[in-house]
C-alpha cells in the first residue's frame, strides 16, 4: 500500500486522566487511563489496537474523537496539532474521523428511525439539505449492503448485525478519511462478524479509508490489520506490523494474548497460555514494569524500571527490559 | 463514619435557619401588621415595652434585623405570646404537638403494618379477586381527599348511627369513652395513608418473589412458608423501608384536614389557626418546630436506612 | 490478509434484508399498542376526558338551558330535585348541577396547569443538573432536597394566606377571584416540581453515557441539541406519568386549602371550595355534602388508574430490544 511520509492521524506521548474523588479542597486521585502514548496511523492503512479490558484502549480511542480530554501529549491530524480549543480545526477532525461503537443496540437512538440516525452527522454539520439527506442515506444503505426501505424502520426491527451496519452507515455518512471501530465485532454472533468484518474490508477499498480497529480479538485483528498496538494498563507496550506481531511476538504479554486465542479447526489445539493472576487495577499499578507481577520471565530490573519504547527492528517497537528473541516459524502460532 | 454524620446535622441545622428565615419573611407578608401583632400579643406589655419592640419589629425595620432579633429572642427562650390563648406559645405547642403524635403514630404503625400484610397478600395471591380487590382499595385509598373521607364517616357513624361523636378531643364526663373520640379519625388517617405503601410493598413483593433466588431456594426444598418470610421478606422490606421513611416526615403535618374536621387539637390544626387568627408568634413557633422535627426525622431514617442495606457505604468508606 | 469479501455484493445484501419487519413499528407505537389493552387505564382515561369535555361546555349549556352556578335565589334554598334543577339547589339557592360543572372546570383546569408546571420547572431543573453535572447538579440538587422536606400543608397554608396586597397586586384582581386561582397555580407548581426533577435527573444521568449520545458529542453537536434531540425523548415516559399523577395529586390539595377556605375564592368555585360549609350542612343536606367530594374521588382515581396503566405501558422493560 502506497504511503504517503505525514500520517493521517497520528499522536506523540498522548495521556487522557480522570480524576476520581472531588472533595471540597480539589480532586485528589486520578486514573491515568493512558500514558504517553505515541501512534501512526497512514493513509489507507489499519492500525489495531490490541489490549484486555482495562488497557485504556477505549479512553484512547475517545480521546481521537474529543470525546475524552487530552491531558498531555498531542494529538495531530494530516501532520497539523489539534487543539480543542481551536474551533475550526477541531471541527475538522470531527467530520473527517468517525466513530463505529461497541453495542449495536446502544449506539443507536432507539426512538429515532433509521433515516434519522444515519443523517445525523449530516444535520450536526448542516451540510446537506433534508431531500439530499434522504438520497445520501439510501445511498449509504445500499453501500453496507441493507435495502432502501430500511430508513423508515426503527433500530429493534433489525438484528446486532444489521444495526452494526447502520452505525457503519452513519459513521460514512460524512465522507471521513478515519474510521476509528471501537469493538465493532465482539456483540455480534461469530458467523455475523465475519461478513461485517468483510464489509469493512471493501469500504476501506472502495472510499480509501483508514481505520484504527479497538479490539481484543486477535483473530479479526490479524484478518483486518496492517499493524498492530499492544496496551496494557494504559501504555502500548509492543508494535508492529500484523505478520511481525503474530509469528515473533517479543513483549511476553503478547505472547500470552496470542496463545490465549483458541484454535478451532485446524486440526490442532494449542494450549493457552494462562497469565498469572489478575490484572492489577489502573488506579494503583505496580512499581516499574507494570506487567511484571504477571510476567512469566520478569527479573529485579523490571519491579524497578519502568521499560522504555524503543525499537527492535526498522518497523517493530517494545517496551520490555527482556523481550523474547524467539523466531518462529510461519503457520505454527495462529 | 462520625464525620459524615457531622456533616449532615450541621447541613440540617443549616437548612433550618434558611427555612426559619424563610418562613419569617412569609410570615411578613400575612395580612395586618404581622411582626407588630407579633410583638405584641403579650397581653402585660405595657406601652414602654410596646414602643420598644415597635423599634426593634417595626415595619419600617428591614427584614434581616427583624429576623435576627427574633431568633436572639428565641436563644434566650423567649418564645413570644400566643395572641388567640394568652398564653405562651409553649404552653400552646406542646399538648398539641402530643395530641398529633397520638393521632399520627398510631396511624403510621397501624398503616405501615397493614399495608405490608395486605400488599404480600396481594402479591402473593395473584390474579385473584383478593388481589384484584386489595388493588382497588389502595386505589381508592389514596384517591380519597381526606377530609371529605373524615365527614362520610361522621355522617355514618355519629349522625345517622350515633355511635360515635362527632369529634372534638375525649372528654371525661362527655357520653363516650376516649377511644371513642380517637377511633374516626385514626380510621380516616390509615385509610388515606395505606394505599401508597400497600402498593409498594405489593410490587416490591412480586419482584421478589420473580427473582432466580427465591426459585433457588425452593429447589432446596425449603418449604413454601419458610421460604417466604425468610428470603423473601427480607429483601423485600428494602424497598419498603423507603418509602416508609418518606412517610415518615408526614408524621408532624400531614393531618391538619382531619384534625380541622374532627376538631383534634393537634399541631396541624393549630397551625391553621394560627394563621387564620393572625397569631403570628403561634404559627411561626409550630412551624419552626414541625421543620425541625421532620429533619431530625428524616435524619434518622437516613442512618436507618444505611444500616439495613448493607449494599450502601456511606461516602468516604471503601467496601472491599 | 486481503481476504476480499468471499460473498459478492449482491448476496450481502439478500442476507441482510433477512428478518426486517413489514410493519413501521416506532417505540410509541408500541407502547400505545399496550396502553389500549389496559381497560381499568382507558375508563381512566375516557372518565377524565368526560368529565373535562362537560365541564368545559358549561357556558355552551348555560347559554343553551339559562340556567348556571352562580345565581342565588333565596326562594330556592335547599330545594331538592326538580325538573328544573336536576341536583336541586343549595343553600343559597343555587343550581347544583350546574355548580358542579363550573367548579369542576376550575379544579380540572388547576389540575392541568399544575401539573404542567411541575413537569415544565422539574424537567428544567432535573436535565440541567442530570445533564451539566458537577457544582450545577450539587447546587440544584441540595435546593431540590431543601424543598422536600419542607412541611408542604402548612406552608402552602401561609402562601395561599399571602396578603396579595403587599406584593403590589391590584385589588380588584384579588376581588375577581382570579388572583386566587393563579395563586393556587404557582404555589403548587412552586412546591410540587421536586418529584419530577429527580426523575428527570437520573434519566437524564443514565442516557448521558449511552453511546448514541457520545456519538452525537463526537460530531461537535451542541449540548441542546442532545438534550432536545436525545435525551428529553427518551427521558419523556416516566415524566409523562409523573405529570398524570401529579395532575391527582394537586386536585387533592386545592380541594383541601378550597376547604379550609385559603384556596379558590368566591366569585369563583370549585369542588373543594363547594365543601367548605359542608359539616354544617351534614345533617340536613348530606347531599351537597357528598356530590363534590364524590366528584373528586371519581376524578382523582380516574387519573391514578389512567397513571398506572401508564406506567406499565411505558415500562421500559417492556420495549424490544
Amino acid at each position: 500500500m502506497p504511503r504517503s511520509n505525514t500520517p493521517i492521524l497520528s499522536t506523540s506521548e498522548l495521556s487522557v486522566r480522570f480524576a476520581l474523588r472531588k472533595t471540597w479542597l480539589g480532586n485528589n486521585q486520578y486514573l491515568h487511563a493512558v500514558q504517553k502514548v505515541s501512534i501512526q496511523l497512514f493513509e489507507g492503512e489499519t492500525l489495531a489496537i490490541v489490549g484486555e479490558s482495562g488497557s485504556g484502549k477505549t479512553s484512547f480511542a475517545r480521546a481521537l474523537i474529543g470525546l475524552n480530554a487530552v491531558w498531555q501529549g498531542e494529538l495531530k491530524y494530516q501532520g497539523q496539532t489539534i487543539d480543542p480549543l481551536q474551533n475550526q480545526a477541531f471541527s475538522e477532525l470531527r467530520r473527517n474521523v468517525q466513530m463505529v461503537f461497541q453495542d449495536p443496540f446502544g449506539s443507536l437512538d432507539p426512538r429515532l428511525s433509521v433515516q434519522e440516525i444515519i443523517a445525523e452527522p449530516l444535520q450536526i454539520h448542516g451540510t446537506h439539505s433534508k431531500a439530499l439527506q434522504k438520497t445520501r442515506v439510501a445511498d449509504l444503505l445500499t453501500q453496507v449492503g441493507l435495502p432502501v426501505e430500511a430508513a423508515n424502520r426503527y433500530p429493534h426491527q433489525f438484528s446486532g448485525g444489521q444495526r452494526q451496519r447502520i452505525a457503519i452507515a452513519r459513521a460514512l455518512a460524512p465522507q471521513p478519511k478515519v474510521i476509528i471501530a471501537d469493538e465493532p465485532l465482539s456483540a455480534l454472533d461469530v458467523s455475523i462478524q465475519s461478513q461485517v468484518m468483510n464489509l469493512m474490508k471493501s469500504l476501506q477499498t472502495t472510499h480509501g479509508l483508514s481505520y484504527i480497529l479497538v479490539s481484543h480479538d486477535m483473530a479479526a485483528v490479524h484478518h483486518l490489520a496492517d499493524r498492530v498496538a499492544v496496551m496494557y494498563l494504559g501504555r502500548v507496550i509492543e508494535s508492529a506490523p500484523v505478520d511481525q506481531l503474530f509469528e515473533s511476538p517479543a513483549h511476553p504479554y503478547t505472547l500470552a494474548l496470542l496463545q490465549s486465542v483458541p484454535k478451532i479447526g485446524k486440526g490442532k489445539r494449542t494450549v493457552g497460555g494462562s497469565l498469572k493472576g489478575d490484572q492489577p487495577s489502573p488506579i494503583n499499578p505496580p512499581k516499574g514494569c507494570t506487567f511484571h507481577p504477571r510476567c512469566p520471565v520478569a527479573q529485579e530490573k523490571c519491579k524497578l524500571e519502568v521499560p522504555i519504547d524503543r525499537n527492535l527492528s526498522t518497523e517493530h517497537r517494545i517496551a520490555c527490559h527482556f523481550p523474547i528473541q524467539v523466531v518462529r516459524s510461519a503457520g505454527a502460532t495462529v | 463514619m462520625t464525620s459524615y454524620l457531622l456533616q449532615r446535622l450541621f447541613g440540617a441545622f443549616l437548612v433550618l435557619l434558611i427555612k426559619s428565615f424563610v418562613i419569617f419573611a412569609l410570615i411578613g407578608l400575612m395580612p395586618g401588621d404581622p411582626i407588630d401583632l407579633l410583638a405584641n400579643a403579650n397581653p402585660e406589655a405595657t406601652a414602654q415595652d410596646i414602643s420598644k419592640l415597635r423599634e426593634i419589629y417595626g415595619v419600617d425595620q428591614p427584614i434581616t434585623s427583624r429576623y435576627v432579633a427574633w431568633l436572639k429572642g428565641i436563644s434566650e427562650g423567649d418564645f413570644g405570646f400566643s395572641r388567640i390563648s394568652h398564653r405562651p406559645v409553649m404552653e400552646v405547642v406542646f399538648p398539641a404537638l402530643g395530641n398529633t403524635l397520638i393521632l399520627t403514630a398510631s396511624a403510621f404503625v397501624l398503616s405501615t403494618i397493614i399495608a405490608i400484610f395486605l400488599g404480600t397478600m396481594a402479591a402473593l395471591k395473584r390474579g385473584t379477586w383478593i388481589e384484584r380487590s386489595i388493588n382497588l382499595f389502595a386505589f381508592a385509598g389514596i384517591s380519597v381527599p381526606g377530609f371529605w373521607l373524615g365527614l362520610l364517616l361522621i355522617y355514618i357513624f355519629a349522625v345517622k348511627l350515633g355511635v360515635l361523636p362527632a369529634g372534638g378531643m375525649p372528654s371525661p364526663d362527655g357520653p363516650y369513652s376516649a377511644m371513642a373520640y380517637f377511633i374516626l379519625p385514626l380510621v380516616t388517617l390509615v385509610i388515606v395513608e395505606i394505599g401508597g405503601p400497600t402498593r409498594y410493598a405489593r410490587s416490591a413483593m412480586l419482584e421478589v418473589l420473580h427473582q432466580d433466588f427465591i426459585r433457588t431456594a425452593h429447589a432446596k426444598g425449603l418449604t413454601s412458608s419458610r421460604v417466604l418470610w425468610v428470603h423473601a421478606f427480607r429483601n423485600a422490606m428494602i424497598p419498603v423501608t423507603t418509602i416508609v421513611a418518606l412517610g415518615f416526615g408526614h408524621l408532624f403535618s400531614g393531618a391538619t384536614l382531619i384534625e380541622t374536621i374532627f376538631g383534634w387539637r393537634g399541631m396541624g390544626r393549630l397551625i391553621y389557626e394560627a394563621i387564620m387568627g393572625n397569631d403570628y408568634n403561634l404559627a411561626l413557633v409550630c412551624l419552626m418546630m414541625t421543620t425541625a422535627l421532620i429533619l431530625v426525622a428524616n435524619f434518622l431514617a437516613d442512618v436507618a436506612y444505611t444500616f439495613l442495606d448493607p449494599r450502601i457505604s456511606l461516602v468516604g468508606e471503601k467496601k472491599q | 490478509m486481503s481476504d476480499i469479501a468471499s460473498h459478492s455484493h449482491s448476496n450481502q445484501e439478500i442476507v441482510a434484508m433477512e428478518a426486517i419487519q413489514e410493519k413501521v413499528n416506532s417505540i410509541w407505537s408500541l407502547r400505545f399498542a399496550r396502553l389500549i389493552k389496559d381497560k381499568a387505564a382507558i375508563t381512566g382515561a375516557l372518565i377524565l376526558l368526560t368529565l373535562i369535555i362537560i365541564s368545559y361546555l358549561s357556558p355552551l349549556l348555560t347559554y343553551i338551558v339559562g340556567l348556571d352556578g352562580s345565581t342565588t335565589d333565596l326562594l330556592k334554598r335547599f330545594d331538592p330535585p326538580s325538573a328544573e334543577h336536576w341536583l336541586g339547589n343549595d343553600e343559597a339557592g343555587r343550581d347544583v348541577l350546574f355548580r358542579l360543572l363550573e367548579g369542576g372546570k376550575t379544579s380540572l383546569s388547576i389540575g392541568i396547569l399544575g401539573a404542567l408546571g411541575c413537569t415544565l420547572i422539574g424537567t428544567l431543573i432535573g436535565a440541567s443538573a442530570g445533564y451539566f453535572r458537577g457544582q450545577v447538579d450539587m447546587i440544584l440538587m441540595r435546593f431540590t432536597d431543601f424543598m422536600i422536606s419542607l412541611p408542604s400543608l402548612p406552608l402552602l397554608i401561609i402562601l395561599a394566606a399571602i396578603d396579595l396586597s403587599k406584593l403590589g397586586v391590584s385589588q380588584s384582581f384579588i376581588n375577581s377571584g382570579a388572583a386566587g386561582y393563579w395563586r393556587i397555580i404557582i404555589i403548587v407548581t412552586l412546591l410540587g416540581w421536586t418529584g419530577v426533577a429527580r426523575l428527570v435527573r437520573a434519566s437524564t444521568m443514565s442516557l448521558v453515557e449511552r453511546e448514541f449520545v457520545l456519538s452525537a458529542r463526537a460530531q461537535g453537536a451542541s449540548s441542546f441539541w442532545i438534550l432536545w434531540k436525545h435525551i428529553l425523548p427518551n427521558a419523556i415516559s416516566p415524566v409523562i406519568v409523573a405529570t398524570t399523577l401529579a395532575m391527582g395529586r394537586i386536585m387533592l390539595t386545592e380541594s383541601g386549602l378550597s376547604f379550609l377556605g385559603v384556596g379558590i375564592q368566591p366569585p369563583l368555585t370549585s369542588w373543594g371550595s363547594m365543601l367548605t360549609n359542608a359539616q354544617e350542612m351534614m345533617v340536613s343536606n348530606p347531599e351537597l355534602a357528598i356530590y363534590p367530594g364524590a366528584m373528586i374521588f371519581l376524578t382523582v382515581i380516574a387519573i391514578n388508574f389512567l397513571g398506572d396503566g401508564l406506567q406499565s405501558a411505558f415500562d421500559p422493560r417492556s420495549d424490544p430490544r
